[in-house]
């Protein structure tokens, strides 16, 4: 620091202000904090791209120079084939089967997700006796290994001996074939996903119902909106950049599913079902490195698979800019029509002398937050 | 959600070995010579049960200089992934290998990464193993990159009790003879498994699966031709067989079990089924699978000296030296000694797999009696797998016989066991066949 002072004069000024003769020539000592000043924040945030570099960056560019190859995973490289990987990949039945079975059963485990965090979310921000105890029971299913939670509802959802057709032929309904037919797998499959990660959601939007502005509901409240409203109306478009976080992130885990249709059928671990039912896309590309031994196509799958991810990312960033602006204006307009409110009944009344300003004041900090957040 | 990386993962993987690659461009298999002062570790990597533990504290014992460092993974599938791993990393392979026969020929398309153990004396033991273990571990070359350890013949496992209580004979002479004995055809086993469904109105296997296996495993020629090309289309034995086979399971003589799952064991003791194909190694499983459920040796699975369609093999394991080794010579010691007769006798005492070196196979220790024989109603479980190895053909199986097992013929007979006809699912076979594009 005391060298940042000591500095600081002859560099910070802009040039306007400068003496127009030969600036002074600067001392050993001067020239070092200011390398100082300018490099070592770069230095500091270095260790990070270098190990990104390494094991993030490295690896993304040599699976591209890998998929351009016939690969085989024992016998090594072979010819340069280009796009060929790609080509076949593209027009292979199987591949497109992966990604159908992980865009449904990414639906099928976000969208009920998200509805029941929101709602369990709800319920812990209320005055609760033992609020910590609740917060740490929702969070308990992510505490336990995806391997634990697979094998435990591999054995529920077992067809034969299964807990849950033993329930349903027990009231004399049919068993489902939960781990050979299509929509059933999916649905046991999603199950597995929002039994682990709803809890955890929950937390995060815990977090950001908690920034909301006591006093709104308060205020709320006196004028007579109920708990349903004050829910609809206030919480949820105040957690709004939060929640846009949690698809994000939900929809980037989502597209990468792997341990759970790789454990789910014993009898079928690397084909997702005996008829790939519900085989993902990075278990069919782990199939195709590891079982099928073909390297070049599973880069090629790998790549593919990270092109459609940035999509849905940028797809997400997209959506979630305009939902941001629609909800600034909302803001605005909620602002203006409380304010024009407001002015009405203090000029009706004028009884409480109350800054005008205070409802919008109080809103602002969140969505400052949450604004932050999201970046 | 977020769970693994396995998109880095496979690409860290490949980095790690486009490095490793370049790597062992220059390693060479200079030995030090073995100076037999030299402290030496030995890495040796097994899988599933194969009863070698109790074997290395006696080895080490005999040479103070050695110390063995003993991996062993849960199941051969498992043990595939890692050496496939490590294999295309070039680097991180144990100085002992043990292989499985099911990936044995997508270890012969690596051969030269394999010590050829005729350079430490292989030539002097060859006779020690039934002639086609030998032959298999023999590579294209001539040269010899593998020691068998145990083999699998297939007799098969029966239930005595539902057999009785479907008036069939239950004592094992008895049930060889029902299956026709010497000259038992998988005619005689299916008619059978009629007469047992319309006794009892139950399922007579577990699933079709292991049937298929054991069927395919006969032929003379499977999934892949002599000369080495994948040919399923126009072998007309494999149809024949699955005709068989898709006749059985419209009979409703298959349970439709999942595999390696069997309701956690429930399957063989609540009657499900009533035979079931038994490799040698899979007789430890029964009992495991009967224990799990809550049940012992009066559970009535019983073992019979006979097995439709004549002698079939299963299975079975290699002790192979990577070239990565630094210490060739070592290993291949280690891997003689691990298969010595006496060796193999333990083993097969420790986990039930039958040797396949001849002269353990008359040993008293595996003819006589042990758990199995105790769990097996008194079964004499070593002779009567050494009876089932006599005459097995060992058949050739192409770098993607597995797959084509696991993912062409796999789904195929399960979708027997869900009542498809067999001329669809075989042509859903050939579909998926065309759509791999194995080679």
């Amino acid at each position: 620091m005391s060298t940042m002072t000591r500095h600081q004069l002859p560099d910070i000024r802009p040039d306007a202000e400068r003496p127009t003769s030969t600036p002074p020539r600067l001392s050993f000592s001067q020239r070092l904090s200011r390398f100082d000043v300018k490099a070592s924040p770069y230095l500091y945030i270095a260790p990070f791209f270098v190990l990104f570099g390494l094991v993030g960056l490295f690896p993304l560019v040599y699976t591209f120079v890998v998929s351009l190859n016939d690969w085989d995973i024992l016998s090594g490289p072979g010819d340069w084939i280009g796009l060929a990987n790609y080509g076949t990949e593209l027009s292979d039945p199987y591949f497109w089967n992966s990604l159908f079975n992980t865009l449904s059963i990414f639906l099928l485990s976000s969208i009920p997700q998200i509805i029941a965090a929101v709602f369990i979310a709800a319920i812990l921000d209320q005055n609760l006796r033992a609020k910590t105890f609740w917060r740490m029971s929702v969070l308990i299913p992510y505490v336990v290994t995806p391997v634990a939670v697979a094998i435990i509802f591999s054995s529920a959802f077992s067809e034969k001996y299964g807990l849950i057709n033993n329930i349903l032929q027990s009231f004399g309904l049919d068993p489902v074939m939960w781990k050979t037919e299509v929509l059933p797998s999916h649905l046991a499959i999603a199950s597995m996903v929002n039994w682990r990660w709803t809890g955890y959601n929950a937390l995060i939007l815990l977090a950001a119902m908690q920034a909301v502005p006591r006093d709104i509901h308060e205020s709320a409240a006196l004028d007579g909106a109920g708990s349903f409203r004050r829910f609809f109306s206030i919480t949820l478009p105040s957690i709004r950049p939060t929640m846009i976080f949690v698809i994000i992130t939900a929809t980037i885990g989502g597209l990468q599913i792997f341990t759970e249709p790789k454990l789910f059928n014993p009898q079928s671990a690397n084909l997702g079902g005996p008829h790939r039912e519900y085989q993902t896309t990075v278990l069919y590309l782990w199939d195709m490195a590891f079982n099928r031994g073909n390297f070049g196509k599973a880069s090629a799958i790998a790549w593919l698979l990270f092109i459609i991810i940035v999509a849905f990312g940028l797809l997400n960033f997209l959506i979630s800019r305009r939902i941001a602006s629609v909800e600034s204006a909302g803001i605005s307009t909620r602002r203006a029509r409380r304010l024009a409110q407001y002015r009405a009944e203090t000029d009706a009344s004028s009884a409480v002398p109350t800054t005008p300003d205070q409802v919008p004041a109080s809103v602002e900090p969140a969505a400052v937050i949450a604004q932050e957040r999201r970046s | 959600m977020k769970l693994s990386r396995r998109t880095r993962a496979v690409a860290a993987v490949a980095g790690a070995a486009s490095i490793a690659l370049l790597a062992t461009a220059c390693s060479t298999n200079g030995s030090s010579g073995g100076s037999s002062d030299e402290k030496i570790t030995l890495n040796v990597t097994t899988f599933g049960t194969m009863g070698l533990d109790d074997l290395y504290k006696s080895y080490e014992k005999a040479n103070p200089n050695i110390t063995i460092k003993a991996t062993n993974i849960d199941t051969g599938g498992n043990a595939l992934t890692d050496w496939k791993t490590k294999q295309a990393a070039g680097s991180g392979l144990p100085d002992v290998q043990a292989v499985e026969e099911g990936w044995l020929g997508q270890v012969m398309q690596v051969s030269d990464t394999f010590t050829d153990l005729s350079k430490y004396g292989a030539g002097d033991i060859k006779d020690r193993w039934v002639d086609w273990k030998l032959k298999q571990a023999t590579d294209k070359d001539g040269r010899i990159i593998g020691y068998g350890t145990d083999i699998g013949p297939e007799g098969l496992c029966y239930n005595s009790k539902l057999f009785a209580a479907a008036g069939l004979p239950s004592d094992r002479d008895g049930v060889a003879s029902l299956f026709g004995g010497k000259d038992a055809t998988w005619d005689d086993f299916f008619k059978v498994g009629e007469q047992y469904k319309a006794a009892t109105g139950k399922a007579f296997y577990d699933q079709s699966g292991f049937v298929w296996n054991a069927m395919v495993n006969q032929l003379p020629a499977g999934y892949y031709s002599k000369d080495g090309k994948i040919d399923v289309t126009s072998n007309d034995d494999l149809k024949k067989q699955w005709e068989k086979l898709s006749g059985g399971a419209a009979a409703g003589l298959s349970s439709g079990q999942t595999a390696w799952d069997w309701g956690k064991g429930k399957a063989f003791t609540d009657g499900s089924f009533a035979t079931f194909m038994c490799p040698g190694w899979m007789l430890g499983v029964v009992k495991g699978q009967v224990e799990t459920a809550g049940g012992d040796a009066t559970s009535g699975w019983d073992f019979a000296d006979v097995f439709p369609g004549g002698p079939a093999n299963w299975g079975g394991s290699f002790l192979t030296v990577p070239t990565q080794s630094k210490h060739p010579k070592e290993a291949a010691a280690l891997a003689a000694y691990l298969t010595t007769a006496k060796s193999q006798v333990a083993a097969f005492q420790a986990a039930g797999t039958f040797p396949s070196v001849t002269e353990a196979q008359s040993d008293s220790g595996v003819t006589g009696d042990s758990y199995l024989t105790k769990f097996f109603n008194n079964a004499p479980v070593g002779k009567i797998l050494a009876s089932r190895a006599d005459g097995v053909v060992a058949q050739y199986k192409g770098p993607n016989d597995s797959v084509i097992q696991e993912q062409v013929f796999g789904p195929a007979t399960q979708e027997l066991d869900k009542g498809t006809d067999g001329t669809t699912a075989w042509n859903d076979a050939l579909t998926t066949l065309k759509n791999l594009d194995l080679k």
